[in-house]
């Protein structure tokens, strides 16, 4: 299957590639998996004393489009609140991608990173 | 009536435990009966009949062959409906399945080749665990949940293995 130039951008120039302290109490970190394809994506904010995320990493073991869907997830939630960092769509990011139907789950993936690691964040701080 | 389930077909009760070889065997011994050859001059419809029944048959070994495709046929066959492509949130058992990649991306750019046969003993060993656990527990209907989570837990050793026998492949060209 053809990937998307986008796609191909993210796979190989991957964005925010690593790991933060989630001992940290200011660090969120969403892990979610897929069990059809075996993905496994962790993705973790940093959340400052204004309530913005002020970094974002991830790992992603999976296919291009899922490694391309969580890459441009950090991207987009650097300099967010949490709220609208929750407001990211996976519509959103398939759109951004131009991801084909069958790899649309690699985007819901990583929506579902993204509000595990703000609930995360949230549950940590007591805010939920 | 539908159509019989893949057990049936092989005259089984639906169950976890399989005996693999006998499976096999009566396999091999039913897509005799309705192979090509035997039905060179039967009429069409006769012809298209036994090519329908060595589809279904060839489809209900594959399922019934591999633990976590069976595995999760016979949730199916209890009325739990597992979408194939569904997000779990399983953070123990991923964090772990991350570790193992790592381990596995270690191995394979170091070609340890010792190392890689310790991965694939204790990936065999856990499967055989969970595979232990499911079978005791698919049946039992307030522990369906835990049966569920055990599929995906499947899912997942299932696909490393084949990851490790690509990387197996990629090592010895």
């Amino acid at each position: 299957m053809a990937y998307s130039e986008k796609v191909i951008d993210h796979y190989e120039n991957p964005r925010n590639v690593g790991k933060l302290n989630s001992e940290d109490p200011d660090v969120g970190t969403g892990m979610v998996g897929a069990p059809a394809c075996g993905d496994v994506m962790r993705l973790q904010i940093k959340v400052n004393e204004q309530g913005i995320i002020e970094d974002a990493k991830f790992k992603t073991y999976g296919c291009g489009s899922a490694i391309a869907s969580s890459s441009l997830a950090t991207e987009w939630m650097k300099g967010k609140t949490l709220d609208e960092a929750a407001l990211i769509k996976n519509t959103t990011i398939a759109e951004e991608l131009a991801l084909p139907p069958v790899k649309i789950h690699c985007s819901v993936l990583a929506e579902d990173a993204i509000k595990a690691a703000v609930q995360d964040y949230k549950q940590k701080k007591g805010l939920v | 009536m539908g159509t019989p389930c893949h057990f049936a077909l092989f005259d089984l009760q639906p169950a976890f435990l399989l005996d693999l070889d006998a499976l096999a065997a009566r396999y091999r011994e039913l897509v005799r009966t309705v192979h090509p050859d035997r039905f060179a001059d039967a009429s069409e419809r006769d012809k298209r009949i036994a090519l329908e029944q060595a589809a279904s048959l060839n489809e209900a070994y594959q399922v019934l062959k591999s633990p976590p495709r069976r595995a999760r046929y016979l949730l199916t066959l209890q009325g739990v409906d597992m979408p194939l492509e569904a997000t779990v949130q399983d953070p123990e058992f991923l964090m772990q399945q991350m570790q193992w990649r790592e381990e596995l991306e270690d191995l394979q750019d170091e070609a340890d080749f010792d190392g890689i046969a310790r991965f694939k003993h204790r990936l065999k060993d856990d499967q055989a665990r969970l595979n232990a656990e499911f079978a005791e527990c698919w049946d039992v209907p307030d522990r369906q949940a835990n049966a569920e989570k055990l599929v995906r837990r499947m899912q997942f050793l299932e696909k490393l293995t084949q990851e490790v026998r690509q990387l197996e492949e990629r090592l010895d060209e």
